[in-house]
């Protein structure tokens, strides 16, 4: 065990050796708490699992609370999220995924009718500027608003909601429903300006020397492109779908006559088209150049509107606009057929060639693109806008330009309501940290820790999909919303068929799969995002003690009751840290693998590196203790191993004149009994404790340090590196004016461990291959 | 703490017009997305801070992108500057497992270590106190180190040097409680371990009465008569290397060389300290103009213009490095000359350590014999017999 020995009374070891039967002799258990795939899939980390199993157990309220944690528009998104935990959901290898996104539906109509928004005190002197009233503007408002800061919206149109109000139809979302929303959401305490659009470098810098610290600009994509093909221009039957929307939206509801094509495959192409049906429109088509699979609208979207009498025709793009006496009949058009996959791994619409054909139309809407109408930006500065979009930092959301961040749409181009909102939470994190300290704030995880609920165990459930109700296209009443909500006891019935899912199956897999016997098991610090790597550890009392002794300041452990342990913790083969570019070929490691882990890439080339098989090594770093680069490290090392070592034996100062002794020893030997006395430092291999580290030892005023050989070192050559290197350190030490006799080399004196793990998880896997008796 | 902004101003680099003459000049530019201008221009996000910080560990320091510089930044000061954002494990481990950084860590558990000055030669003449010291440096522990892996000896360019000021009649102080100059901490971004130590050394050197501060090392100088004087005003001795306290006797005509007629050629490794830190080209040039019998030819880029050695102080060491090394040594070979010199045990090292990689690597290596100048000197000078101690200069026998 790395570490684990060392005198705990101070600092701790991040990571800790588990052998594999330790893990898994040990039931590990999936836990309430855990990141399923669900959540794991949502852009803003909404604990899917959490509120859909507190609305198996009818306790709504929680789930909605559960939900606004992380959703800031939760009846918008129960309608309109495009649902990205749906297809993750594990339910659907079994009998169909749930419907997780009706689920919320449901919480968020039932759950707290009687709410009331009380408004946050101002607690904070400064004030930020949102420009745009989308998701994303909304969002970043209300963090900031309930964190104490001063906020304005500012917002160009009469009515706030962005693509909410003036994109989706009502049919989808309808006004009063988003007027519920986002009236809950200014209750907090936001001003709103309408009617003020920013179209100025100057009206930017405006706010910011009018007493605003921070800008941010989530204005999103608002100009729709045209379809680029000759004369389109020359008629007004063809428009832009974004701008028809719009219209329709702010109440003009002028019917639409005779044929209409709709051109794209997006949300706002489906939306489009359905409006057109809506307003009179007869047929109603929709042209793509791909094939439905690549739609990138939502698949229910697709469903409903070819309910409604949609028609679909693929593998077309239009080539030229065909306009008599001023008068559009219609589009030519091209047949595609599907080629390699381009670069976001969908395949590409080739053209075939002489297969035109006309389509006869009497008006086009385009849904093919948007652009964001970034006006105030200075002189087109190049390193502000790429590709018709402002450029933001990945990890802080700021601009080039100091104290203006920005976020959704406008960033990313076109994209979802739950994506713009997690560009708001993350938007307002950073200027939040960037009003407080001066530096907006590096990239944190989205997954905010998990809270507890008790949930009881989930019931072996067998049950299909419980549908949705949906209304049809009824005369007179077009504009109607088409989804309905479930009852209560159809959400119940839903959400009981959740799995339960954690990132462990307890398959043991790792057993049959794993021959090097360890695994590094680190501790997830707070609120971090857990890979599926990251297991949470239900355990005995046994592996529980050592990881509370180990993690005791790491987080989460020390509240373990008796013999469980509420810790994720991170599960991985110990393999070597190599860093190729660091590496400068001088093959020295070469020499001291036993296992032929390492190699030069290519051995003719003088310049060639080395390589390293993660399969073969077995983290014994010798070679880390030979390479003079740093390129090649233990891997414990690089988890802050080292750090955590000397605090524990270093700090606090015991006021202790003559300063610790320093056992280092292998760690398949229990220390107990050792013939020399001290704070243990075991390791996976002694010859890895090179002249730097034991020279930090005596620096730090270890008065004596003895190094424990092992005659059968597991790794061949650990004893021949450790006798070199405590030589080394006595040179070193002579050299430098301390005491060269204290580091010493001694055989250890007592019995390594067999190598047990090893002949369990052997048994193990054979058990789970169904051999042996 | 030192904003950006200041930095930028205390460098000016605020005055950047990212003409990236720096780069063209880096030796380094675009070896795994290092660029002197992109470091130079960074901001305004914290990320990019952070990964500038990080890209300003490889940063050989070694000013060549200075001197083309047209606004007259202090890039490698920048660098220094932007390495002390680089915390939270963002810092890049240093080579040979940090051994020179923890034995530099001025706080030795309180304790004042008197170093073992057991290498001094019975024959060699030091002082306790005086007006002339040499300041010894890592020597010793290189040796620790190096000796066995790939023989070099730099206790002998100590040696040596004592042997020369004895033979103009000075036994120079040798101080045991002496420390690490702070080199690598200074430009690792570790300032206040450099002022502590740096303090420690001069509190005993002063204390010795000592004036003058020779040292055999480029970094070492630069270190103790640059950086120095900032981090202790009150005591300012001269400090020179020992081959410009040489050459100043020999312009005095207080030092000479002894007859020799054996022709040799050699060529000559400015170091980055010595040359464009210090600006020190013409006195080691002027030592080797007048030993007799030695032929100068200059590599094609030396003084203001020559190529680093590939790693200052061992702060970071990769591909790059090995790639200025290889580089370097076929430059030297192409003068024709026998010999290289250098007058930095560092570049000895590294270059030791080149030829040493290509004999495992089965790799042509160029011919050329890398040796320290103070050793080259002193064995030529007069009085002292060539077969002297230390000051022959052989290797001993590689252990590898
Ligand atoms: C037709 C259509 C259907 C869609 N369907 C779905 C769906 O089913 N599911 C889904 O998840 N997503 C859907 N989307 C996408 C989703 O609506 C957007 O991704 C999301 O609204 C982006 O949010 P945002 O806050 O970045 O910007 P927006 O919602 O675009 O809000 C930006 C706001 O800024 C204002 N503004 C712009 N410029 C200025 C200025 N200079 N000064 C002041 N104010 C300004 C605008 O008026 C607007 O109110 C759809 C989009 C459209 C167009
Ligand atoms: S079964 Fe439940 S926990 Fe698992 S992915 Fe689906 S909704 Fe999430
Ligand atoms: S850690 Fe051990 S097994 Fe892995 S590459 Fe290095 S020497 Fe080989
Ligand atoms: S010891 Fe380090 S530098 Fe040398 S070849 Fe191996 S990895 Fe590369
Ligand atoms: S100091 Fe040297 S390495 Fe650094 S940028 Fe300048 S030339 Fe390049």
């Amino acid at each position: 065990m790395i570490g684990g020995d060392v005198r705990l009374d101070g600092g701790a070891a991040p990571h800790l050796l588990l052998t594999v039967p330790e893990l898994q002799a040990d039931p590990i258990s999936v836990e309430a708490v855990a990141p399923a795939p669900c959540t794991m899939a949502c852009p803003a980390g909404v604990n899917v699992k959490a509120y859909v199993s507190l609305i198996a157990e009818g306790r709504f309220a929680e789930a909605l609370d559960e939900v606004r944690r992380r959703c800031t528009l939760p009846s918008v998104c129960g309608r309109i999220c495009h649902a990205p935990c749906e297809p993750a959901c594990t339910r659907s290898v079994v009998d169909g995924p749930l419907a997780i996104r009706a689920l919320k539906r449901f919480v968020a109509d039932v759950g707290d009718d009687d709410r009331v928004v009380a408004p946050v005190a101002v607690s904070k002197d400064q004030a930020v500027a949102v420009i745009g009233s989308g998701p994303a503007g909304l969002t970043a408002a209300h963090d900031l608003r309930r964190a104490g800061y001063q906020v304005t919206i500012f917002e160009a149109k009469p009515e706030l909601g962005g693509m909410l109000r003036y994109g989706i139809a009502d049919y989808r979302l309808p006004p009063d429903v988003l007027d519920a929303e986002i009236a809950a959401v200014l209750g907090v305490g936001i001003d709103v300006e309408t009617g003020h659009e920013l179209s100025s470098y100057e009206d930017v810098t405006a706010l910011m020397e009018g007493g605003y610290d921070a800008v941010l600009v989530a204005v999103g994509a608002q100009r729709g492109r045209l379809l680029a093909i000759p004369g389109e221009d020359d008629s007004a039957a063809i428009e832009d779908a974004l701008g028809f929307l719009r219209r329709v939206n702010e109440g003009d509801r002028t019917s639409v006559e005779g044929k209409v094509i709709v051109i794209g495959g997006g949300s706002t192409a489906i939306e489009a088209a359905r409006t057109a049906l809506r307003l009179g429109a007869r047929p109603v088509e929709i042209l793509y150049r791909r094939s439905r699979d690549e739609m990138p609208a939502g698949h229910e979207e697709v469903v409903q509107a070819e309910a409604e009498g949609v028609t679909f025709r693929f593998l077309a793009a239009p080539q030229r606009a065909v306009i008599r006496d001023g008068r559009l009949t219609g589009i030519e058009c091209l047949e595609m057929e599907l080629g390699e996959p381009d670069g976001d791994g969908r395949r590409r619409p080739v053209p075939i060639p002489d297969s035109t054909f006309f389509a006869e139309s009497d008006r086009v809407l385009a849904a093919v693109g948007q652009e964001a109408v970034l006006d105030f930006v200075p002189n087109d500065d190049a390193a502000m806008v790429d590709r018709g979009l402002l450029a933001a930092d990945e990890g802080t959301s700021m601009t080039r330009w100091w104290g203006v961040f920005a976020a959704g749409d406008v960033v990313s181009g076109p994209a979802t309501v739950i994506e713009a909102i997690a560009a708001g939470h993350e938007a307002a994190d950073s200027i939040a940290a960037y009003l407080e300290t001066g530096t907006p704030r590096l990239p944190r995880s989205l997954h905010a820790p998990a809270v507890e609920y008790g949930l009881a165990d989930p019931p072996p459930v067998e049950s299909p999909p419980v549908p949705a109700p949906v209304l049809g296209l009824e005369p007179g009443d077009e504009f109607a919303e088409v989804e309905q909500a479930y009852t209560a006891d159809q959400a119940v019935a839903e959400a009981g068929r959740c799995l339960r899912c954690g990132p462990c199956s307890e398959c043991a897999a790792c057993a049959v799969t794993c021959d090097r016997r360890h695994l590094l098991v680190g501790l997830a610090p707070d609120g971090a995002t857990r890979p599926r790597t990251w297991l949470p550890l239900r355990t005995t009392a046994a592996v529980a003690g050592r990881l509370r002794a180990n993690g005791s300041a790491a987080g989460g452990v020390a509240s373990a009751s008796g013999d469980t342990t509420d810790a994720a913790v991170e599960v991985r083969p110990v393999v070597v840290d190599y860093v190729e570019e660091r590496c400068r070929g001088c093959s020295l490691c070469l020499d001291v693998c036993q296992f032929e882990a390492l190699a030069l890439r290519n051995p003719d080339d003088p310049e060639s590196r080395v390589v390293l098989d993660p399969a073969a090594c077995r983290g014994c770093a010798l070679c880390a203790a030979v390479c003079p680069t740093a390129a090649l490290r233990p891997a414990a090392h690089a988890d802050g191993w080292w750090d955590a070592v000397l605090a524990a034996i270093f700090e606090p100062d015991t006021g202790d004149e003559a300063g610790p002794a320093v056992v280092v020893t292998c760690d398949t030997r229990p220390h107990a009994g050792s013939p020399a006395e001290g704070d243990v430092v075991a390791c996976r291999c002694v010859g890895q404790v090179h002249p730097g580290m034991l020279l930090e030892l005596a620096r730090r005023g270890a008065t004596r340090i003895t190094v424990e050989t092992c005659a059968d070192c597991r790794f061949e050559d650990g004893a021949r590196l450790a006798q070199q290197h405590v030589e080394e350190t006595s040179a070193l030490l002579a050299a430098l004016g301390g005491d060269a006799t204290s580091v010493t080399l001694v055989p250890a004196a007592r019995p390594g461990a067999p190598d047990q793990a090893g002949a369990v998880s052997d048994a193990l896997a054979m058990a789970l291959r169904g051999e042996g008796g | 703490m030192v904003t950006l902004t200041e930095l930028k101003k205390d460098t000016r680099a605020l005055l950047c017009n990212s003409c990236a003459k720096c780069s063209t000049a880096c030796p380094l530019d675009g070896f795994a997305g290092f660029s002197p201008v992109r470091m130079v221009s960074v901001g305004p996000t914290a990320d990019e801070v952070r990964e500038q910080a990080v890209a300003a560990q490889r940063c050989l320091t070694c000013s060549l992108c200075e001197i083309r510089c047209p606004q007259g930044v202090h890039i490698a000061e920048f660098a220094r500057g932007l390495r002390r954002e680089a915390t939270d494990g963002l810092r890049e481990p240093c080579p040979h497992g940090q051994v020179f950084q923890a034995a530099a860590v001025p706080e030795w558990a309180g304790r004042v270590p008197s170093r073992d000055l057991s290498w001094i030669d019975e024959d060699l003449r030091v002082a306790e106190t005086g007006e002339i010291a040499l300041f010894v440096g890592c020597l010793p522990l290189f040796d620790a180190l190096f000796e066995d892996r790939f023989g070099v000896r730099t206790t002998d360019i100590a040696r040596s040097a004592i042997r020369a000021l004895n033979q103009l009649g000075i036994e120079p102080v040798v101080v045991a409680e002496e420390r690490c100059c702070g080199h690598d901490l200074l430009w690792g971004g570790d300032d206040d371990g450099f002022a502590t130590l740096a303090r420690a050394n001069a509190d005993s050197f002063a204390a010795r009465g000592v004036e003058l501060i020779l040292t055999t090392c480029a970094e070492c100088c630069r270190t103790w008569r640059l950086d120095y004087p900032e981090a202790v005003p009150e005591y300012q001795p001269r400090v020179q290397h020992l081959v410009e306290y040489l050459d100043e006797r020999l312009q005095a005509d207080e030092l000479a060389f002894r007859d020799d007629d054996t022709a040799r050629t050699v060529t000559y490794q400015d170091p980055c300290r010595l040359g464009r830190h210090l600006g020190v080209t013409d006195a080691p040039r002027r030592l080797l103009d007048a030993a007799p019998g030695v032929e100068l030819a200059e590599m094609d880029r030396s003084g203001a213009d020559a190529v680093c050695c590939g790693t200052a102080g061992f702060i970071h060491c990769d591909a790059a490095s090995r790639r200025l090394q290889a580089e370097r040594l076929a430059s030297a070979s192409d003068t024709g000359a026998t010999t290289l010199l250098t007058a930095c045990p560092k570049c000895l090292i590294h270059f030791a350590c080149a030829q040493n990689e290509d004999g495992r690597r089965n790799r042509p290596s160029p011919a050329i014999e890398v040796e320290d100048l103070t050793i080259f000197t002193t064995r030529m000078l007069a009085g002292l017999e060539a077969s002297s101690p230390g000051t022959n200069g052989e290797r001993t026998e590689a252990v590898t």
